[in-house]
């Protein structure tokens, strides 16, 4: 579905990504984890034929983004950060431009509509004004407008950014719901909720990409790590991880380092244990 | 076709969806009212010409007022990136935009048709002379507003953005006042480069093609770099 190969991106003199290359199955669910200015956001908006990258190739569904970036925004969607959205119109108004520029046919508009209404829980707000709808509503209608033209992929940035535990658990329940039809790119700072939803994560760290393993195997590894006098946690969390990798230096880092770094970690923590009961 | 017209019906809802595109409407009638019967009742004669040149006058203070937001709005509230990641070309956008504005324009001049029915039924006012003052005062809002386009898509600031068309405009029209200062070619050239040169010549009923082809090449290259400006993101 995707295949990004050796990626560079820079923005004058600073390198945002840094020989960036792996491949994301159709249908998979991918969480990019990273510190903020790790380099997910342009990743993401390379992805999404928003900006160009400095070298490297990138297709998507059989496109190259550099020749054919119009066809492949026709198979992606794509929610920003900061849900773009039109505070003066309707979520309903708003909803049929994006169906319209999205080239949606004009006989299906309205079928279209409805069901991203219906999908996304946006009944009782539809004819509401965009500016009068609480922060969770809105990401709803920034997701509606991401899957309205029935993308094959769909990105989204930070998609629970700000939003109370409540509204997290709805706007993931209807991420979930996306994966039957689609492969759907995530990033976010909430590590449990990529725990969540994710079949695999890419940690990317200072542009690079560090980690990228499917969910259960990594943290089945570091698990595994975990010596049997342990102290700490039973289980081993992605929050762990990603911790102790951002507590390494910035060389690139395979899974297998990580799980030596944890092992010395876990072992260390097990002498201090000792030589305290002593 | 279709997404063009979208954008256009879009950049209308803006407009209208908020009370400043009727306090614009108003206010710039209410003035062209004023005038229209100042002038009227001073010159007692049946022609509008004078009053298309107070109109070139004050769509240099209101076109870049209505512009800035095209671009510059879109970019600070990031839905720019929502119409950069649609499946649009930048010439789609630009002429969306450009023809939600000019529709916008089109309805503010439309207002203005009341002053020919006033004057003919006063007179006989030569309908020629006043359709060629229309035409002209249509196309020079069109060069504005493609000018004030442009200075949009090169910001997120709006305030930026009117100052940017202010500028331009001012220079445009106040370019045949320096011509005192020069000879030969560069006087000959300030004449031509004059937006007020252009507009004269419609108004008084003459449609010459070199007047045509100055409006429709200052339209033409502005949303051409517009396109630029946005085809080559610029603006990040």
């Amino acid at each position: 579905m995707i295949i990004v190969d050796n990626v560079i991106k820079n923005f004058g003199l600073f390198q945002a990504l840094d020989n960036v290359s792996f491949e994301i199955n159709k249908g998979d669910i991918v969480g990019f984890l990273g510190k903020n200015g790790a380099g997910k956001t342009t990743l993401m908006r390379i992805l999404t034929s928003f900006m160009a990258p400095s070298s490297g190739k990138v297709i998507i569904d059989g496109d190259n983004i550099a020749k054919n970036a119009l066809t492949i925004r026709q198979k992606i969607g794509y929610l920003p950060e900061t849900p773009p959205l039109y505070n003066s119109m309707t979520v309903k108004s708003y909803l049929k431009f994006a169906a319209q520029i999205k080239g949606v046919p004009a006989n299906k508009q309205r079928i279209q509509l409805t069901k991203v209404i219906e999908e996304c829980h946006l009944e009782q707000v539809k004819n509401k004004t965009i500016a009068t709808l609480s922060k969770g509503y809105k990401q709803r209608v920034g997701i509606a407008q991401a899957i309205i033209h029935e993308p094959k992929l769909l990105i989204l940035d930070e998609p629970t950014s700000g939003l109370d535990p409540i509204q997290v658990q709805q706007v993931l329940a209807l991420i979930k719901n996306q994966r039957e039809q689609r492969t759907v790119i995530l990033s976010t700072h909430n590590l449990t909720e990529i725990e969540q939803i994710a079949h695999r994560v890419l940690i990317i760290k200072s542009g690079k990409i560090v980690i990228d393993q499917p969910l259960s195997i990594l943290l089945n590894e570091n698990n595994d790590t975990h010596s049997p006098t342990q102290v700490q946690s039973q289980s081993t969390t992605l929050e762990q991880i990603f911790i102790n990798l951002h507590h390494l230096d910035s060389t690139p880092i395979k899974s297998n380092l990580i799980q030596s770094n944890l092992i010395q970690s876990n072992q260390e923590t097990t002498q201090c244990n000792t030589t305290g009961d002593k | 076709m279709s997404k063009i017209i979208a954008l256009a019906k879009k950049e209308l809802h803006g407009y209208f969806s908020t009370p400043i595109a009727y306090l614009m409407l108003i206010a710039m009638l209410s003035l062209f009212n004023i005038f229209f019967y100042m002038i009227i009742s001073q010159n007692k004669e049946v022609s509008l010409r004078d009053i298309f040149q107070i109109m070139e006058f004050m769509f240099i203070f209101l076109v870049p007022l209505l512009t800035m937001k095209l671009f510059a709005e879109e970019k600070s509230t990031g839905t720019m990136e929502f119409l950069l990641t649609a499946p649009l070309t930048p010439s789609m956008l630009v002429l969306g935009k450009y023809l939600g504005m000019m529709t916008f324009f089109s309805l503010l001049i439309g207002m203005t048709v009341i002053y020919y029915v006033i004057v003919a039924y006063f007179g006989s006012p030569d309908l020629v002379s006043i359709l060629s003052g229309y035409v002209g005062i249509w196309l020079e809002g069109a060069f504005f507003i493609a000018i004030g386009l442009l200075t949009s898509s090169w910001t997120s600031n709006q305030i930026i953005a009117a100052m940017m068309s202010y500028f331009i405009l001012f220079l445009l029209y106040f370019t045949s006042n320096f011509t005192q200062y020069f000879t030969g070619t560069v006087k000959a050239f300030l004449i031509q480069l004059s937006t007020r040169t252009h507009l004269e010549n419609f108004a008084t009923g003459i449609i010459t093609p070199s007047d045509i082809i100055y409006y429709l090449s200052g339209i033409l290259l502005c949303l051409v770099l517009t396109r630029l400006s946005i085809d080559n993101r610029l603006w990040q």
